[in-house]
């Protein structure tokens, strides 16, 4: 029998063909803009701007690849959020640093999470509608009961301080000066560890393995339920935590902010080499198509493209990336 | 101590008031193949799921090992050395052979971390059970049924396996990878492991197997060693009922051919193919897997395009380009995966049977369900499809009688020639039987009848004339007397 080697395995997946892809644009860019892609203040800008996207999309990698679909992400980050800002704010917190702020979205992010989770788990329903769902019930929550406002200009200075972490300066070849955020860190950082959990521990491989064949699975000894009540809450609580991050850079607190954000983070991690069947998607490959996206939305301008444009290619890529995803899958069946 | 592995005794199983088993007795000896065989729903698998502990007795003893054992669950079994392979091998498509061999041993151990090198030094253990050889990292998918069966094999050898349950094993190999299979089995038999074969192929049984329980409507009504044991017996067994091979004598052959090929070829697939089929007879064409055969019979429905030769219908050369072309010209054709190809199992079995004629029983272009729940149960009743209510879905019959229903969706048409492409595989014997003498009977009312299929007994069985395909041409054609099972065998390899 012969062996495949390690080059033969990686060619063969996804992500290899979309890391390409997302050389081939940067390099066309680069060219077609006279050189500003590289521009210090250009790459500043563009990893500041993958952040929350990035985060999203490592939670969204997880559900799907368990052979789910999260679409209440968004709706859980901002009743998180905007609970947690409203309430730092009227007990005075959060004056001096962030932590608490985050704490407490972290909290409701895993207690909405949790919900998602019991339902899923216990009555076995499609995931999707499951989440249509409570997206819409808690975005009903947030407006309704608990008549979340808009926070502004009355932000607590300790999530703001935390927005604006900076690592250095730099400064355009123009004399542009922009900071280098230190929130990228902190997406290197929850990117190793979801790599980590989804390789190296047994409930990551739970995730591979319930998304492959959840009779399967449970067959050869998993708790099912367990895993994905859990999964849930870890994603809930990403979710919360991100949310907040989002809070921070963008010096506001809009209980609206998230609408329809798993419209484009979805189709962005199925672009990464997730499959839409579940079993399959790695952290290399959502990083890569998240970075894709931002690196082409961000430099439209840059090539002389109106904005206009940026849903067309928005969704040029999307309908790329769910072709291959079946295409793939089709593949792989025979 | 006593010669047997594992011993049952009045084990009794009832769900909601169906009697599953009835004071069922088994044993299985170590170092034996013991084949578990009866019809669908004869109650083999829950006997299977009582002993694999995913049920619960209602009554009767099971001693392992001369051990009573009070209550098995899951873990149990799988402490005490049973192992099941099901029919769906319980694979994981997306992981790679080494996670798929490694995952359960690993679970078990409740381990929370992964290891490379530990799963890669499990993975090989397991794989050096049986001596096979396989690349470590390959994707599970991609890999060959037989290829999936042997992880599955050795996945289940890495817990000490006494006893290894295999559920139809067989359904989806070719006979080549039957003939390895069956090796494997043989080879861990000598090791002392007892191993139980789910199965109705009655070949299959004799080949393989040194111990035999039949089973039926629930209770065992023959349990003994396959020595001895006569063929008609065991049929007589699993049906309750005596199957005499009924062997197809045409009564009218029509005088001209009702389709003629002339030197119809298909790249890569057959070359040079001509034959003549007339009304009230039945052609076998039969060949290996890949011979060409399956592309031959799809070429005849428009599902496959032949770069050169002619089909001619009554005399007229005719082009078929579709399905829908086929059908107008009156060739109908049954897949051999009706799951996938032939029926939709989530529509009621009337709908599926009138769906090739909706078109007659509509007026004006619309359809009344009245009339299609009519016409459809006289198919019901002549077909004897066993279902109460023809409005219930497909998916609540047995793979037998919804081969009936994608049979009888064709006869609902006005028809000429059928082509029937394995028309019981994967179906039981009785069902098969009555198959077989449904086809006797439409031949014999001047239909003209292709059957494609590997199983030379179906052939030798239902055909007037056989046509030997391999490697994409005829190398052998037959009729009447000389149509034997060796005869076709000596050209077919």
């Amino acid at each position: 029998m012969q062996k495949s080697t390690v080059w033969q395995r990686m060619t063969k997946r996804t992500e290899f063909y979309i890391f390409l892809v997302l050389i081939l644009m940067v390099i066309v860019i680069q060219l077609v803009s006279g050189g500003q892609l590289f521009e210090p203040n250009q790459v500043v800008t563009i990893l500041r701007a993958m952040v929350v996207d990035g985060l999203f999309a490592l939670g969204c990698l997880m559900v799907m690849v368990s052979g789910g679909f999260d679409m209440s992400f968004p709706a859980i980050a901002a009743l998180s959020y905007s609970l947690a800002t409203t309430i730092c704010l009227n007990a005075g917190w959060c004056t001096t640093n962030a932590w608490m702020g985050f704490l407490l979205s972290v909290v409701f992010g895993a207690i909405l999470g949790m919900l998602n989770g019991v339902i899923i788990a216990n009555f076995a329903l499609n995931t999707m509608l499951v989440t249509l769902g409570t997206q819409t019930f808690f975005t009903g929550l947030s407006m309704g009961l608990f008549e979340l406002k808009e926070i502004t200009s009355t932000l607590p200075k300790g999530l703001r301080a935390f927005g604006e972490w900076s690592l250095f300066e730099v400064e355009s070849s123009a004399g542009l000066k922009s900071s280098m955020s230190g929130l990228f860190l902190i997406l290197i950082a929850v990117a190793i560890i979801v790599s980590l959990i989804l390789n190296k521990t047994m409930f990551g491989r739970a995730l591979y393995a319930i998304g492959g064949n959840e009779v399967s699975a449970e067959r050869a000894g998993y708790n099912v339920k367990k895993t994905k009540f859990i999964l849930y809450t870890i994603v809930g609580a990403l979710a919360g935590f991100t949310g907040m991050i989002r809070v921070c850079m963008a010096r506001q607190s809009i209980p609206k902010a998230m609408v329809n954000k798993e419209m484009t983070i979805i189709p962005a991690v199925i672009l990464g080499g997730a499959s839409i069947y579940g079993g399959e998607g790695t952290v290399f490959g959502t990083m890569c198509a998240i970075s894709l996206i931002t690196v082409v939305t961000n430099s439209m301008l840059l090539v002389g493209i109106d904005t206009y444009w940026q849903k067309f290619f928005n969704g040029l890529i999307i309908l790329i990336g769910i072709t291959i995803s079946s295409l793939q899958a089709k593949r792989n069946t025979r | 101590m006593s010669e047997y592995l594992l011993q049952m005794k009045g084990i009794d199983k009832s769900f909601s008031g169906v009697h599953a088993l009835d004071h069922v007795d088994f044993a299985v000896r170590p170092g034996r193949v013991m084949c578990l065989a009866g019809e669908n729903g004869c109650g083999k698998s829950t006997l299977v799921k009582i002993i694999s502990g995913v049920y619960t007795r209602d009554e009767g003893e099971v001693y392992f090992e001369d051990k009573l054992i009070e209550h098995i669950t899951p873990a149990e079994a799988t402490r005490l050395g049973i192992q099941v392979i099901y029919q769906d091998l319980s694979i994981f498509p997306n992981l790679t052979v080494m996670e798929n061999l490694a995952i359960n041993s690993e679970i078990t151990a409740n381990r929370k971390l992964v290891n490379k090198k530990r799963w890669e030094e499990t993975a090989k253990e397991a794989l050096s059970k049986i001596g096979y050889d396989i690349d470590l990292y390959a994707k599970m998918g991609t890999l060959s049924v037989a290829d999936k069966q042997l992880v599955a094999i050795c996945r289940a050898l890495l817990f000490n396996a006494k006893l290894i349950i295999m559920d139809e094993p067989t359904t989806a190999l070719t006979k080549k990878e039957v003939d390895a299979l069956f090796r494997t089995v043989r080879q861990l038999k000598e090791s002392g492991i007892a191993i139980m074969f789910i199965g109705h192929k009655i070949e299959e049984i004799f080949e393989i197997s040194d111990d035999v329980c039949v089973m039926r409507n629930g209770k065992n009504v023959f349990l003994g060693e396959t020595r001895g044991l006569e063929r008609k017996d065991l049929i007589y067994y699993m049906t309750g009922r005596e199957i005499n091979d009924d062997f197809f004598v045409p009564k009218n052959i029509s005088e001209k051919p009702v389709l003629e090929v002339d030197k119809l070829s298909l790249k890569n697939h057959f070359d040079d193919i001509s034959f003549k089929l007339h009304k009230g007879e039945i052609l076998g064409i039969t060949g290996l897997l890949g011979s060409g055969r399956t592309e031959l019979a799809l070429s005849l429905f428009g599902l496959e395009h032949p770069h050169s030769g002619k089909i001619i219908m009554n005399g007229r050369e005719v082009k078929i380009k579709s399905p829908q072309q086929a059908q107008s010209l009156k060739i109908g054709y049954v897949p051999e995966d009706r799951l996938t190809e032939g029926l939709c199992l989530a529509q009621p079995i009337a709908d599926n049977i009138e769906l090739s004629s909706l078109k007659r029983l509509s007026k004006g272009g619309l359809i009344k369900k009245e009339t299609i729940y009519r016409d459809a149960q006289i198919w019901v009743d002549k077909f004897k499809i066993k279902t109460d209510d023809a409005r219930k879905n497909a998916n609540t019959l047995s793979g037998g009688n919804q081969q009936k229903i994608v049979l009888s969706k064709w006869l609902a048409t006005d028809l000429e020639v059928l082509v029937l492409n394995g028309p019981t595989v994967g179906v039981d014997i009785g069902a098969k039987q009555d198959i077989h003498a449904l086809v006797h009977e439409l031949a014999n009312e001047g239909l003209a009848v292709i059957i494609i299929s590997d199983d030379l007994a179906e052939v030798v069985v239902n055909c007037s004339r056989v046509l030997v395909m391999k490697a994409g041409r005829i190398v052998g054609e037959m009729e009447g007397k000389d149509i034997t099972e060796e005869n076709i065998r000596e050209i077919i390899m």
